[in-house]
């Protein structure tokens, strides 16, 4: 738990913003603003669970663990619980040092308190499909009417404003339209086995932390607030720049790349000792490969002339990868890897979570932050994004319950007596549990 | 005025990682003066370039990385080109650097150095395993360590090899968080009035992705299972699939697929005891047998079609585009997301569009074109630091800064 001195001097200390965000991109942005001091308050609805943000439903079935078993994101002991939207992977990570309050916006009170908490704060940041979001009164130019000084910004799929402005999807469907699985994709095999994933997810996170931060200096300079917008399929496209620039420049489209890289080989990931262990090596000159061509002990290869320079191993870069893997495959992935390193080649292990999180040199850095959480016990959580050399780093919060602050948001922060208070529960707004309608 | 436009970068980075932070930067209005050395930023030598034939100032890599920055080629290996840097970073709020660990502080410009001329300046040290550490001196590249810290080993099939990310897209989220750690720093900065230096992990970055990797490391330590590339998890109706032109990737999963089911014009599957309810849908055999209908479906549609029914039906779901077909895709043409940026030794070329959009007045102008090797160097000595011409002209007869040739003529006329 961090002191109240440490909370005082992070950078955005101070800062108090309003979370309408779901799933993963809009979360992981607010997770870096709460890393590094801003209050981060999520309004939740005891009346609607967004899909995979505390979990996939509300309360799934045994049947429904099982199966999903294998996504790495079950529950604690395969088991639901009591509360499983308090007891989700993913939200209990990037849900630490923030806050839960619970407000139901689609009625008239909702939208009172709301109006009041968006007086009371710097910025909100929400993720929603844009008309929902609209539905529930989110725009500019109604929030900036109430606070002058507001900052809202917002992170949809693919724009507030364009054809696909009510066309939902995940971060694994931008990524696609952006044109990423199409080439990492295996070289060998069909599209039907591109890897779907969300590193657009990742990027927005970042990609929103940042543009957030830069709205808050620009209000500090020009008094009034600012209006973010970022899409996430156009904020992951610059990640693909050689492929839109060489198109420009070339008409050329590349596909199914795998894990070539466009001129280097080796460059790959190959099998090692155990089961699903692998090692990935990448030579970027000619002594690089003669490095590895003397740990393998087969420094004749180095003249073989298909293997000859760059041009040449690229050329030949799948019988080169077959020569690679005898060898690996007889050897520990850790012990290549290091080998490699210690003669200044580039490898490294591919990890799975469970040596991550013993990984030496991590160990050594103080990444890892342990978090004590309720409902699930203590566990390592990645650290900060970054180190910074004055600021205290103290480990965070564990991740908010199902409104759990909602003493703090209704009686400290807006003022609500008891009674009133009494009645929004009443009234459905307040409380920890969601309501036996939802699934 | 944007919300960097009185911020200058002195940037110190080069290939693609650390040039990708201070492009951001650029973009929303810094003042980069990019330090090259003699013979310029290596990425220069990077693909792709127009019909492929190498030249420094046509690497679409650089060109892209570089968009909005001013050149200046200094030799820091001299004592009066590292004092040029200095008194750059007198004046500068941000300093960003991509050295291996140690080698600024062997330059006499580590932090300490740095805070000596200006104690409110940021330090951002971008490296693959970071300042300390058994790893730091270790090598690295895009698929090293998005294998060490990513989600590597929980993306491709079960029966292959792991599959990395497209491109340099692991770096580029790198560099994307070194550009958030600078501005954070910098608002640190100017809250307390002093600097600080902060030191940027790729391996710690890519071990952060929200993408599977977060999830599966609670997840880990929630039941000790080690999952690997088991599958999505994704449940019914969820995955790859052909269509009559091309791929789709549709999610749906017990809780949405009434939506799909709809999508696909099969209403009275929904009558039927396997698919009405959600405790029935989550039985594994669903999997294969939801397939049975939905693959007949996409085969008989396009993607645009397919696209267009998934949004108009509320499915997850939509193509695999290839780069041409984004070149084409309605949402970014009519939202005017790519731009054509003009340059001499290329002619306009489509380059991405910016990250975030800003009710900023005037607006974010467009791109400026990546800097000339050079180009800047007599402009930034005479214009930030007030240096005579003659002082110039010595600086540049020792090889201590490189001139673009027709500027130096200009100055020296």
């Amino acid at each position: 738990m961090p002191s109240p001195a440490d909370e005082r001097d992070q950078p955005l200390a101070g800062v108090r913003i309003l979370d309408l965000t779901v799933v993963w991109a809009g979360p992981y942005a607010t997770m870096h603003l709460a890393d590094w001091g801003a209050e981060i308050i999520r309004i939740e609805s005891l009346h609607h669970f967004a899909s995979f943000t505390r979990g996939t439903v509300a309360r799934p079935s045994q049947a429904l663990i099982d199966t999903s078993a294998t996504s790495g994101m079950g529950y604690p002991g395969d088991r639901a619980g009591e509360h499983p939207w308090n007891r989700s992977p993913v939200f209990n990570h990037h849900g630490r040092n923030k806050r839960s309050m619970t407000l139901d916006l689609t009625s008239p009170e909702g939208q009172e308190v709301f109006e009041r908490l968006v007086a009371e704060s710097d910025g909100m940041i929400e993720n929603n499909l844009p008309p929902h979001a609209e539905e529930l009164g989110i725009t500019w130019e109604r929030l900036s009417g109430i606070n002058p000084r507001f900052i809202l910004m917002r992170v949809p799929g693919f724009g507030v404003e364009g054809p696909y402005r009510d066309y939902r999807t995940f971060g694994n469907h931008m990524e696609a339209i952006a044109g990423h699985p199409v080439i990492r994709a295996y070289p060998d095999l069909g599209l039907d086995y591109a890897p779907a994933s969300v590193p657009a997810d990742a990027a927005s996170g970042v990609g929103g932390a940042l543009a957030f931060t830069l709205a808050l200096r620009q209000r500090e300079r020009t008094g009034k607030g600012v209006y973010v917008e970022l899409a996430t399929a156009e904020n992951y496209v610059p990640f693909l720049s050689e492929f839109i620039l060489d198109y420009s420049m070339n008409g050329r489209v590349w596909q199914q790349m795998g894990n070539d890289h466009w001129s280097l080989a080796p460059h790959n990931a190959y099998p090692c000792q155990g089961s699903d262990r692998w090692v990935t090596v990448a030579c970027r000159d000619d002594a690089e490969w003669e490095a590895l061509c003397g740990l393998m002990g087969r420094p004749a290869l180095a003249t073989d002339p298909r293997f000859l320079d760059m041009t040449e191993r690229h050329a030949h870069r799948r019988e080169l990868d077959a020569e690679i893997a005898t060898w690996t495959r007889e050897h520990d992935a850790h012990w290549i890897a290091q080998q490699l390193q210690a003669r200044g080649v580039a490898a490294g292990v591919v990890l799975h979570e469970s040596e991550l999180l013993r990984d030496r040199h991590l160990d050594d850095r103080g990444y890892w932050q342990t978090i004590e959480h309720p409902e699930t016990g203590t566990q390592r959580h990645v650290g900060r994004l970054w180190r910074a050399s004055e600021t205290p780093h103290p480990a965070a919060r564990h991740a908010p319950m199902l409104g759990q602050d909602n003493d703090y948001v209704y009686r400290d922060l807006l003022g609500f007596t008891d009674e009133e208070i009494r009645a929004f529960a009443a009234a459905g707004h307040i409380g920890t549990e969601y309501d036996s309608s939802v699934p | 005025m944007l919300p960097l436009d009185d911020v200058r970068v002195v940037d110190l980075t080069h290939y693609a990682m650390g040039p990708f932070a201070t492009r951001v930067l650029a973009d929303y209005g810094a003042d980069v003066i990019k330090i090259e050395r003699p013979g310029g930023d290596p990425a220069r030598r990077l693909g792709p370039f127009p019909k492929d034939e190498p030249h420094p100032e046509r690497s679409g890599a650089f060109l892209a990385l570089n968009t909005g920055k001013r050149s200046i080629v200094v030799d820091l290996k001299d004592a009066n080109g590292r004092a040029i840097v200095l008194n750059l970073v007198r004046d500068a709020q941000i300093v960003v650097e991509s050295f291996a660990p140690g080698t600024l502080d062997r330059l006499g410009l580590g932090y300490e150095a740095l805070r000596g001329v200006n104690p409110r300046v940021v330090l951002t040290s971008v490296s693959n395993f970071g300042q300390t550490g058994p790893y730091r001196d270790w090598k690295g590249t895009d698929l090293t360590l998005y294998g060490m810290g990513g989600p590597m080993i929980s993306q491709g099939d079960p029966s292959r090899e792991p599959l990395k990310t497209a491109g340099r897209a692991p770096g580029y989220q790198v560099g994307y968080a070194a550009a958030l750690a600078s501005a954070v720093g910098l608002t640190q900065s100017e809250r307390r009035g002093r600097g600080e230096h902060l030191d940027v992990s790729a391996f710690e970055v890519l071990a952060h992705s929200i993408d599977s990797r977060l999830g599966r490391l609670l997840g880990y330590q929630y039941n000790g299972r080690i999952v690997g590339r088991a599958g999505s998890g994704l449940g019914v109706g969820s995955g790859t699939y052909p269509c009559a032109d091309g791929f789709v990737l549709i999610t749906s999963g017990p809780a949405r697929l009434g939506l799909t089911i709809r999508m696909i014009g099969r209403e009275d599957l929904l009558e039927q005891p396997e698919w009405a309810t959600l405790e029935a849908r989550s039985h594994p055999d669903r999997v294969p047998e939801f397939d049975a209908y939905l693959l007949p479906w996409t085969l008989e549609h396009t993607k645009e079609e397919i696209r267009a029914a998934c949004q108009k039906h509320g499915v997850l779901g939509g193509p695999l585009n290839t780069t041409a077909d984004l070149f084409v895709d309605r949402n970014f043409v009519e939202r005017g997301f790519f731009q054509t940026v003009d340059h001499p030794e290329t002619g306009p070329l489509t380059y991405p569009g910016y990250q975030a959009r800003f009710n900023t007045e005037p607006p974010l102008p467009l791109r400026r074109r990546a800097p000339l090797l050079g180009e800047h160097t007599v402009e930034v000595l005479r214009d930030v630091l007030g240096m005579a011409p003659a002082e110039i002209e010595r600086l540049r007869d020792a090889g201590t800064i490189g001139v673009r040739e027709e500027v130096r003529d200009a100055v020296a006329g």
